[in-house]
């Protein structure tokens, strides 16, 4: 723990609102708990993009092949609406775990947290403890500033450009993008991407921090609308802290009239946002519990229990019982549940097939000799499984209406796409007007694929 | 360096305030929008019905795209911001 003596003259600056926030190094449970959600979910982010599947990357957002890859799963653009049934149930679940547990999200979770976290590490241990941190920053610029604040500076810029390198290798194969690098041989487009999250990664984790969280974030105003009495939340027990006040440790604190808060102000201190927890709940608050820490270390030293800043709710704080199941609860968790089994079973048994069709722009329909109308389509059929298959393509709606110029036997790349033009023709006697027609691509194999699409056939007025 | 550019977790004017929350929701909004349409539209045909000649490639579609949502994402809530915060007050003694 950082130094004890100087806490005096530097915590009661802390009170004031314009004054920079160094917030001061913690241990204890939250902060070990904290230490190891950075690590785990900076793991994840760092590892993913060079871990393969079947032989090619297993997490690439392939934009430029237009095709997302999940583990052993591939995604189109067609199947956006999986997507964005995915990000509502991110949403509803945030929601349910507010409810629950505050925002735990924003302690232990959330990106900007997360590497916020990591980037005050390489300052601690560049720059020191916290007193160490305010003496060098009022200090004459000196060989030892020079040296400190440089090697954090290139701890930081180093970690950020690997940030952005890694960002980009969710989108780019990251094998190649790292030989690319190796030559310089790296497109624009790409360089300039990594270049953006890696500053945008410096200067919202060195730099914004917790501001981002006070100012810009939406999530941090509306997440009070999911709190009520039975939600989790950071708090100081007035009743058993007040009245505060400085004390000997061998005194009696309670026959002496004073509550168990000794006015240390470590909470203030550590806080990242830099409130005072005892003044009641805040919306700077962003749960990191560092200030339970923080005051669970000075009850251990006193010899008082644990707790007099802890995690509890409104309800418990009054004497009442906490119900956990609460019609919110079980709403939210009601929604969570058909949604995330409608996005599994139709992901089980979505149709692995893709039909496109377009119409020929140009002309609105050919006549041919014989008193043949003729329509001309651009299809495009996607094979979403691995492995080529085989189609059969028919077209139904007129009376008489045949393809032209269409094999039996249509074969496409697994995974791939095939463009295919297409001219359909009917007897003029059927074809007037405008028709409704469906085109479908049977899977050989098995009968029961089938994906059927709607266009439309032109032929003269009648 | 300047020594305020340390650790730099300092609280922010009003207007630096407001041009962060201009610049980061109009980004998350571009973010979305270019989800969105480009999971519709394909930039590489796009550029073939807008021009024949263009040739841009995929990736220079989908930033073209972003920066375009963004500007305009940025464009409508500055403004919105600006006139909600230089609105006259309201006058409480005149009824």
């Amino acid at each position: 723990m950082g130094d004890q003596s100087n806490r005096a003259a530097h915590g009661a600056s802390m009170y004031e609102s314009a004054t920079k926030i160094y917030p001061r190094e913690m241990r204890g449970r939250f902060a070990n708990l904290s230490r190891v959600a950075t690590v785990t979910l900076l793991g994840l982010f760092y590892a993913l993009p060079w871990l393969s599947w079947d032989g090619r990357q297993a997490v690439l957002f392939d934009l430029p092949a237009r095709k997302f890859h999940l583990l052993g799963l591939t995604l189109w653009p067609q199947d956006f609406p999986y997507l964005a049934l995915l990000l509502i149930i991110a949403a509803l679940s945030l929601f349910f775990f507010t409810a629950l547990a505050g925002r735990i999200w924003c302690g232990f979770a959330c990106p900007q947290t997360v590497w916020t976290e990591a980037f005050i590490w390489m300052e601690q241990f560049t720059e020191g403890t916290r007193s160490q941190r305010m003496k060098l920053d009022q200090a004459p610029w000196s060989w030892d500033k020079l040296r400190r604040k440089g090697s954090k500076q290139f701890l930081w810029i180093t970690f950020s450009l690997w940030t952005g390198f890694s960002f980009v290798g969710y989108f780019v194969p990251i094998r190649e993008l790292g030989v690319a690098i190796a030559q310089l041989d790296i497109s624009g487009w790409t360089l300039f991407w990594g270049l953006f999250y890696s500053f945008a990664t410096y200067g919202n984790a060195g730099y914004m921090r917790e501001q981002v969280c006070k100012y810009m974030c939406p999530y941090a105003r509306f997440q009070s609308a999911m709190f009520d009495k039975d939600t989790l939340i950071i708090s100081y027990d007035p009743k058993r802290g007040e009245p505060r006040g400085g004390r000997k440790r061998s005194l009696d604190h309670r026959a002496a009239g004073l509550g168990d808060c000794i006015d240390c102000t470590l909470c203030v201190q550590v806080c990242p946002t830099g409130i005072d927890i005892r003044d009641g709940l805040q919306y700077e608050c962003i749960a990191c519990a560092a200030c339970i820490d923080a005051c669970d270390s000075v009850m251990d030293r006193m010899n008082y229990p644990r707790g007099l800043v802890r995690f509890t709710t409104e309800k418990a704080l009054e004497g009442q019982t906490v119900r956990v199941l609460r019609p919110r609860m079980l709403v939210y968790a009601a929604l969570l549940a058909i949604l995330t089994g409608g996005l599994v079973t139709s992901m089980v048994t979505r149709t692995p097939i893709i039909l496109d069709v377009i119409r020929d722009r140009n002309t609105l329909f050919r006549e041919l000799p014989g008193d043949q109308i003729e329509n001309s389509y651009t299809l495009k059929i996607i094979n979403q499984s691995k492995d080529a298959r085989s189609f059969r393509l028919s077209v139904a709606g007129v009376t008489g209406l045949s393809l032209d110029g269409v094999s039996d036997e249509i074969t496409v790349a697994g995974g791939g796409v095939l463009s295919l033009p297409v001219r359909a023709r009917a007897h003029r006697d059927h074809a007037y007007g405008i028709m409704d027609i469906a085109f479908a691509v049977t899977a050989i194999d098995d009968e029961r694929v089938v994906v059927m699409e709607d266009s439309r056939f032109l032929g003269p007025a009648p | 360096m300047v020594e305020e550019e340390y650790q730099g977790t300092r609280q922010w004017s009003r207007n630096a305030q407001a041009v962060a929350s201009v610049i980061w929701i109009s980004f998350l909004t571009a973010a979305v929008a270019t989800m969105v349409f480009f999971a519709i539209f394909d930039p590489a045909e796009l550029a073939g019905i807008l021009d024949a000649e263009l040739e841009i490639g995929r990736e220079a579609g989908y930033a073209a795209g972003f920066f375009f949502f963004w500007i305009i994402a940025a464009l409508c809530s500055g403004v919105t911001a600006w006139l909600v915060r230089t609105a006259p007050k309201r006058n409480k003694q005149r009824r």
